[in-house]
């Protein structure tokens, strides 16, 4: 369905109100084109009402990517306004096309900025022309003496100014003209680190997230939930917790119960002594070493198709003379956001409202109506901040869970929170995969053939194309930057019975470090130096090369580093942004005790125009201080079907005394608009493995460093 | 009954004594600026000042507060007007925004104790505080700025 919507004004609820509304790009502008669907976003549009406040509605929550300042900042740039004055919301009920299959409205893909720039540019600029007419109109003065400053539409030569809020009425009821676009020397907002519009409430604990909801008469929810993934409720005995001090009801959910009670430590205590049994499943004999044999099978089975092939890898690799064979692996990982999954629901029979802190409203409204018959004109969601959200917060069982416990406690709003140790035994992990890679290079360093061959889960069937094509599996390989004329990529599909998710830059995650650790280890069977020898393979107008330069350059590639410092290379692409990281290991102690450091990182990305510098920065310091963990110690291992780890204290992140300095520079080459909350995650696994082998000589091709006594 | 001082006045809470901390400044006080990240006392989001000491409050019971003077993020200051608050938002530190209450007042118990903290000084005192954004490399800066503040 196409919705032409750019010729005309109208009203919304709010009377006397400017309405614009946002008429969004296609498809083919979102690179992953994964997602069609994604395309039209009928609710979007941008307001401005009578007191001058400017809201736009947009379907992008704010989990700490910045993207809320990011897209005020773009709009008070091109309408003139003030940026104190601009709200960003998301709606509580989008209207029937964002009921769609895989879902619209979501926070994914690092494209908050992106996508949106260039559809909220042209909504603020037919804004700004019809206050600007509306203006002339009543000065009598020509359109193009006229100029749009601070909310204000400011005559020049005379000074004389109209604040928006007094030129609503009369604007509201012209015609939407053909957006002008500011000239980019009039950009003057963009590209400048203004503050953060959270920050405040932020450094003053009143910043709400989903789990600081409070509503009168609320109840509290703990679960109980079958260890083993697959497995769910046998035998339940609720007369067993329902004399515990506070408890009001026992409800039976998938995969398990929730107690609710009357604070939420009643509600926890009670659903620990819970008498429940789950039934037995094919996962239960499930543990780690099975897992990963499994997995590696499918490095060597047959017949698998063909995702990408160019050339004749096979051909020239068996012809070549310097080939190079390694086998990678990385483990399941948890999300573990800062705030645990959580929801609170109300469900008063006609009516189901959520408060949620969620990248994933849509993928809420499909479950719950597929789960719960709970249709979309019944259902309305708040969307709080969220405490972190790396991808684990677009899943739909908190908000199935609060709504049974709100119906077993006869409408009362009900919040329930997963314990710690909840949230990571009943993850949605980042996918465990191998992959063998097999490579060769010419007596001048090039690589002439290349092949790889993934092997475990794909991410379901909703984005897989043909020949096995999983983005969500694959992108960060078929994609990859090097001229290889003979390449080729096959995915041997390894189901597991284990519940999986996207993670922070998905399959780029694992694919980045994989590529740019081989890289390496054909730099050095070419014997060449691994910036040189990437710049050779790289192609003369590739994205990867300015970034590659200039991390080299902060680090100093070309001097010898200090006594005891190691570096290592990585450039990956992802989310449309290129990003180049050198980082400096030291090792710490001697012989069998040395342990991995990384005291220091160099980042350059190429995002295109950086809208807000300061926040690209901060998200790829973030971004490789998150990617650290995972390098150095975290990782989810499986004992009798069930996730082992349980808490922060064997599901170790970086700690603000094991965090790198980062350095970060900006190249901007004129490229499009890229992603910033992701990209920097990539390059950082196989940066720090490349110095790993040049401290020890020793190719770490399977995460975590902690499992080769390094960490 | 429980008595304790919050944020400078008298409070008075009938529950179980064995319950958390957090959950009662939470649920019973509601004031939802400290948070609740791990319960072991393992990420510091619950981090609370009991008689001046930072504290994780997810892993103390309601008994262990009789009698005690606490400040929460909300009483650290009435305008976020504290040294760390203002060193905050002028380095603009915060992503997500989750651990920040407990970054906060992790700092600003380091900076009463250590005026001047070197980089050791905030691994010691902050190690405890995890942030999942990674901000630390912000932290460690707006850190130094809060002790010059303070410092005058």
């Amino acid at each position: 369905m196409d919705i032409d919507t750019s010729r005309r004004s109208f009203l919304t609820g709010a009377a006397a109100a400017l309405t614009v509304p946002l008429a969004l790009p296609a498809a083919a502008q979102m690179t992953e084109a994964l997602m069609p669907e994604l395309a039209r976003w009928p609710d979007s549009y941008l307001r401005i009402d009578a007191d001058g406040i400017v809201t736009c509605i947009l379907p992008t929550c704010e989990m700490g990517q910045g993207t809320h300042t990011g897209q005020a900042m773009i709009l008070a740039e091109e309408l003139g306004a003030d940026l104190s004055t601009i709200r960003i919301e998301m709606p509580t009920q989008p209207s029937e096309p964002f009921r769609l299959p895989f879902g619209q409205m979501r926070s994914v893909g690092s494209y908050g900025i992106r996508f949106f720039h260039d559809p909220m540019r042209r909504a603020a600029a037919q804004m700004r022309l019809m206050l600007v007419q509306a203006a002339a109109d009543q000065l009598g003065v020509p359109k193009k003496s006229l100029q749009a400053r601070n909310g204000m539409i400011v005559h020049e030569g005379t000074d004389r100014a109209i604040p928006f809020a007094d030129l609503v009425q009369a604007a509201r009821m012209l015609p939407v003209p053909e957006p002008e676009l500011l000239p980019e020397e009039e950009r003057t907002l963009t590209g400048t680190d203004v503050p953060r519009l959270d920050t405040p409430a932020k450094t003053r604990g009143e910043a709400i997230y989903a789990i600081d909801v409070t509503l009168p008469d609320m109840a509290y929810g703990a679960v109980r939930l079958a260890p083993v993934f697959m497995a769910d409720v046998a035998s339940m005995d609720p007369a067993s917790v329902l004399d515990m001090p506070g408890v009001i009801a026992v409800t039976q959910v998938p995969r398990g119960a929730v107690v609710v009670a009357e604070s939420w430590w009643q509600a926890k205590q009670a659903a620990d002594a819970l008498d429940i049994t789950f039934t037995q499943t094919a996962g239960d004999t499930l543990d780690q070493a099975t897992l990963e044999a499994r997995i590696a099978e499918g490095l060597s089975r047959e017949d698998v198709p063909e995702t990408l092939t160019r050339g004749d890898p096979a051909g020239v690799l068996e012809a070549a003379e310097t080939v190079v064979e390694a086998d990678y692996a990385v483990p399941l990982l948890a999300h573990a956001c800062m705030e645990p999954v959580n929801c609170t629901a109300q469900d008063t029979g006609d009516r189901v409202e959520l408060w949620a802190g969620t990248q994933g409203h849509d993928w809420k409204r499909m479950m719950l109506e597929r789960e719960l018959g709970i249709t979309a004109d019944q259902l309305f969601i708040n969307t709080t901040f969220l405490g972190g959200g790396f991808g684990r917060k677009t899943w739909h069982h908190d908000a199935v869970q609060a709504v049974l416990a709100s119906r077993a406690v006869d409408g009362r709003p009900v919040k329930v929170i997963w314990s710690r140790e909840d949230d990571t035994a009943f993850g949605m992990y980042r996918q465990t995969m191998q992959a063998r890679f097999r490579g060769a290079v010419d007596s001048d360093g090039r690589i002439t053939a290349m092949t790889v061959r993934v092997a475990g889960p794909q991410m379901g069937a909703a984005i897989v194309q043909e020949n096995n094509m999983d983005p969500f599996s694959l992108l960060g390989l078929v994609d990859q930057p090097y001229a290889v004329p003979n390449y080729a990529v096959d995915h041997a599909v390894v189901d597991i019975p284990v519940p999986l998710s996207a993670w922070r830059a998905i399959a780029t995650s694992f694919t980045g470090y994989w590529m740019e650790s081989f890289i390496d280890e054909l730099a050095d069977a070419a014997g060449m130096d691994p910036v040189a020898f990437r710049l050779l393979n790289l192609p003369e107008d590739s994205q990867a090369r300015p970034v590659l330069e200039r991390a080299a350059a902060m680090a100093g590639w070309d001097q010898t580093p200090p006594e005891g410092v190691y570096r290592g290379v990585s450039v990956v692409g992802s989310y449309n942004s290129m990003v180049a990281q050198v980082a400096e290991v030291a090792m710490v102690g001697e012989g069998d005790d040395a342990r991995v450091t990384v005291p220091r990182v160099f980042a350059a990305i190429d995002c295109g125009r950086a809208i807000h510098p300061g926040q690209v920065e901060t998200q790829i310091q973030g971004s490789v201080i998150d990617a650290l963990g995972p390098v150095l110690r975290a990782k989810i291992t499986l004992e009798g079907g069930a996730a082992v780890q349980s808490n922060y204290t064997d599901y170790q992140l970086v700690r603000i005394d094991e965090a790198p300095a980062v350095a970060v520079e900006i190249v901007d080459t004129g490229a499009s608009l890229g992603g910033v909350g992701e990209p920097g995650v990539p390059p950082l696994a196989g940066a720090v493995c490349n110095a790993v082998f040049a401290a020890t000589g020793r190719r770490i091709r399977a995460l975590p460093l902690a499992d080769h006594g390094l960490a | 009954m429980t008595d304790f001082t919050l944020n400078g006045e008298a409070a008075s809470v009938d529950a179980d004594p064995t319950t958390p901390l957090l959950w009662i400044i939470r649920e019973r006080v509601g004031l939802t600026g400290t948070k609740y990240g791990c319960g072991v006392g393992a990420c510091g989001a619950c981090t609370v000042h009991i008689d001046g000491q930072p504290v994780p409050s997810c892993s103390l019971p309601l008994s262990a507060a009789e009698g005690a003077e606490i400040t929460t993020i909300e009483g650290l200051s009435l305008d976020g007007s504290h040294p760390v608050q203002q060193a905050w938002v002028e380095v603009d530190v915060p992503q997500c925004g989750y651990c920040q209450s407990g970054q906060i007042m992790a700092c600003a118990a380091m900076i009463r104790d250590v005026p001047d903290p070197t980089d050791a000084d905030i691994d010691a005192y902050l190690a405890g505080n995890l942030c999942r954004c990674g901000v630390y490399n912000r932290i460690r800066v707006a850190a130094k700025r809060a002790a010059e503040i303070a410092r005058g």
